[in-house]
């Protein structure tokens, strides 16, 4: 569900100008809230960096271009990560087949070793990178995998209350969230564990519209318990650029390719 | 260490990330044009002991280095130009050294084809550690020594052409001078020698002959690969030599025999986790009966993987690997020395646990190798800190051990050790 925001950058709503009407159906919400975060246009690119910081204030930074293609719109999903700092992980390659109906698939090439290692479909709610963000953040955790449910519809937001079908593949009992009634993206998570607390936090602080499609561009995680947090910030967002389906294969892993992911001019 | 002064900056920084975004802060250019060419790298500091001393080496330990990287990428044109140099001060060996470990000219010809011409590391195969159908250069020595686990990987000077195609992609390496791994020379760690009976060190150190240069005694290595629904399919090819000197010349001096191999592979989800399979069937080229004692023989190889992640964390890495020497028999009637020879199966387990905790800031890692039918053992236990992005700390440990001194884990038994790096990047 982070992930909605995580790669919000590519959002399409479709609902935005359409009708002001006030829905009431949370599944529906939700597949709205989904498509506006993830499916913008057929595909996509853009660059983030992140700032990971701890309690103490020690900071590390990251920076990497995804590129996003959708297979089916609001189906499957293929994306790219191509990390450019810092220097350690430069040229570490994050691949995902994102799946409805199984598993994703995701691959991780580690350049040092030449090794594209495969990453377990169990191996999701892990840090990405070092982030407050988790792998399967990424790519966005399937609508399927969550019971969702209205609580409240104000002036700004549908505020739902999820929780996990599989309890034991999460660390959360259930999540908040706050979705912008205009554009269906979701400004605010909030995650509950077992023990009741309120232990995580995503806050969306700016949107910008690119080429039609409102798309978060500054955002921030933080873990609540330890006092650590991380920022994100995405520049340099397309849509609709035409990715062909051959980018998201073995092949952009040992070679990432350079002419999709150099900045536009615009 | 009077840390009070390093108290008072403290507000200044906080001050500072009021902007978190300040662009200063980022090596890389983020406002209007992308960053030209980039220099990085890292400076390393490694030092290794041995628990016990090898009474055949005045040296104790197995580590004692300094190195410097320096990385950087060009692209002129549709050309990449990649540079990956290492220079070390190598205390043990008591000397400079420098490598390549990457230096490539990378292009495309056409829509399909993928050259990278160069000096190269490069891998393919399913195993964790344990290799069938990559047969490219391996460096043990620096595996066992407490290097980064990079350096198992030796680079090579190769041709790489990939052809890429929706019905199979096709992989294929030239090295035109055979490339063979980095071997026990007698130099860091002693070994076994069924000559003497026993460990040796030889002074100087052991050095095998290597085959003529030759178009024909170049390596050919080819891979077929594809992913249907998820599923990884491979299946390899090699023409080459085997990569260790376990053949001896007429006048005795360890060499590398012609060998030829295929196999195939597969890795796909199952279940929570991943499962693989990989076999190869080594061919000795100049032994195919198996009477010739100082050649290796055919060979049948066969791994299963399990990989899950057990706890938030917690990874599990389970294999079963199999040696099967063929033509078993022959070889033990033919040996001067039946009692060392390889057993005609040999089996090996191998378990990976990986915890990682604070978003991957402490990483420990606990890899085991132990065979039942040579009755060794290998431990690597890992613990990795990462204070920054400039700073990581990593100290670890190689536990060899086995019954018999003739086996490849138990001739290492006097190298077990233990080592400390730090690292800084720049």
């Amino acid at each position: 569900m982070i992930g909605r925001m995580f790669f919000s950058l590519l959002a399409l709503s479709v609902g935005v100008s359409a009708t002001a009407e006030v829905l009431t159906d949370a599944d529906e919400i939700i597949s709205r809230a989904d498509r506006a975060s993830y499916y913008a246009g057929a595909d996509g690119r853009s660059e983030v960096r992140m700032i990971i910081s701890d309690a103490q204030g020690r900071e590390q930074r990251r920076q990497f271009t995804v590129l996003r293609r959708d297979v089916d719109d609001t189906g499957d999903q293929q994306f790219l990560v191509v990390f450019s700092q810092p220097s350690d992980v430069r040229n570490t390659v994050f691949l995902v087949d994102k799946h409805m109906e199984r598993d994703d698939d995701r691959w991780l090439y580690l350049p040092g070793l030449d090794l594209v290692k495969r990453i377990s479909a169990g191996d999701k709610r892990t840090s990405f990178v070092g982030a407050h963000y988790f792998y399967e953040d990424v790519s966005g955790r399937r609508p399927s995998d969550d019971t969702h449910e209205l609580i409240e519809t104000n002036d700004e937001f549908y505020v739902l209350r999820h929780a996990p079908k599989d309890a034991q593949s999460v660390e959360f009992v259930s999540y908040q969230t706050w979705i912008d009634k205009e554009t269906f993206l979701p400004m605010k998570i909030e995650y509950t564990n077992a023990a009741g607390d309120l232990y995580r936090r995503v806050e969306v602080f700016e949107v910008g519209e690119f080429d039609g499609y409102p798309t978060v561009t500054t955002s921030r995680v933080s873990d609540i318990l330890t006092g650590g947090k991380t920022d994100m910030q995405f520049r340099y967002i397309k849509y609709d650029i035409g990715l062909p389906e051959e980018l998201f294969t073995e092949r952009s892993l040992r070679t990432p390719p350079r002419d999709w992911l150099k900045r536009p001019a615009d | 260490m009077n840390l009070w002064p390093l108290l008072l900056l403290l507000p200044l920084t906080v001050l500072a990330q009021d902007d978190v975004w300040d662009d200063s802060e980022w090596e890389e250019g983020w406002e209007g044009e992308e960053a030209g060419t980039v220099w990085s790298g890292f400076v390393e500091g490694g030092l290794g002991t041995r628990f016990n001393e090898d009474e055949l080496l005045d040296n104790r330990n197995t580590l004692e280095e300094l190195r410097g990287r320096i990385e950087s990428e060009w692209q002129p044109g549709k050309v990449t130009i990649s540079l990956k140099a290492d220079i070390d001060y190598d205390g043990i060996e008591n000397s400079w050294d420098a490598d390549f470990r990457d230096l490539t000219a990378a292009f495309s010809i056409g829509e399909k084809l993928d050259v990278k011409i160069g000096r190269q590391v490069q891998t393919w195969g399913t195993g964790d550690l344990v290799f069938l159908n990559d047969l490219f250069p391996k460096d043990f020595v620096s595996f066992f020594a407490g290097r980064d686990n990079e350096y198992l990987k030796a680079p090579g000077n190769a041709i790489r052409l990939t052809r890429f195609s929706p019905v199979v992609n096709v992989d294929f390496v030239w090295t035109p001078v055979f490339e063979p791994d980095v071997y026990l020379t007698g130099e860091r760690f002693s070994f076994f020698s069924p000559l003497a009976g026993e460990n040796v060190a030889p002074r100087p150190p052991l050095s095998a002959v290597d085959p003529d240069e030759s178009f024909s005694n170049g390596e050919f290595a080819l891979r077929l690969f594809r992913t249907i629904e998820g599923r990884e399919y491979a299946a390899y090819a090699y023409h080459g030599f085997f990569k260790q000197p376990t053949a001896l010349t007429s006048e005795l001096e360890p060499t590398f025999a012609p060998m030829s191999s295929i196999g195939a592979s597969l890795r796909q989800a199952l279940g929570p986790g991943l499962f693989n399979v990989e076999m190869s069937y080594y061919l000795s080229r100049d032994d195919r009966d198996g009477t010739d004692p100082f050649i290796p023989n055919d060979q049948f190889r066969f791994l299963a993987g399990y990989e899950w992640e057990a706890k938030p964390n917690f990874t599990v890495g389970l294999q079963y690997y199999l040696e099967a020497t063929l033509d078993h028999d022959e070889l033990i009637e033919n040996s001067p020395f039946p009692e060392y020879e390889p057993d005609e199966y040999r089996h090996l387990l191998t378990n990976r646990l990986t915890y990682k905790a604070g978003r991957d800031k402490h990483t420990w890692s606990l890899f085991t190798f132990y065979s039942p039918s040579d009755s060794d053992f290998y431990l690597r236990p890992v613990y990795t800190y990462r204070h920054s992005d400039r700073w990581s700390v990593t100290g670890g440990a190689n536990l060899f051990g086995g019954s018999d001194q003739y086996t490849f884990f138990g001739q290492l038994e006097d190298a077990s050790n233990a080592y400390l790096r730090v690292r800084f990047h720049y």
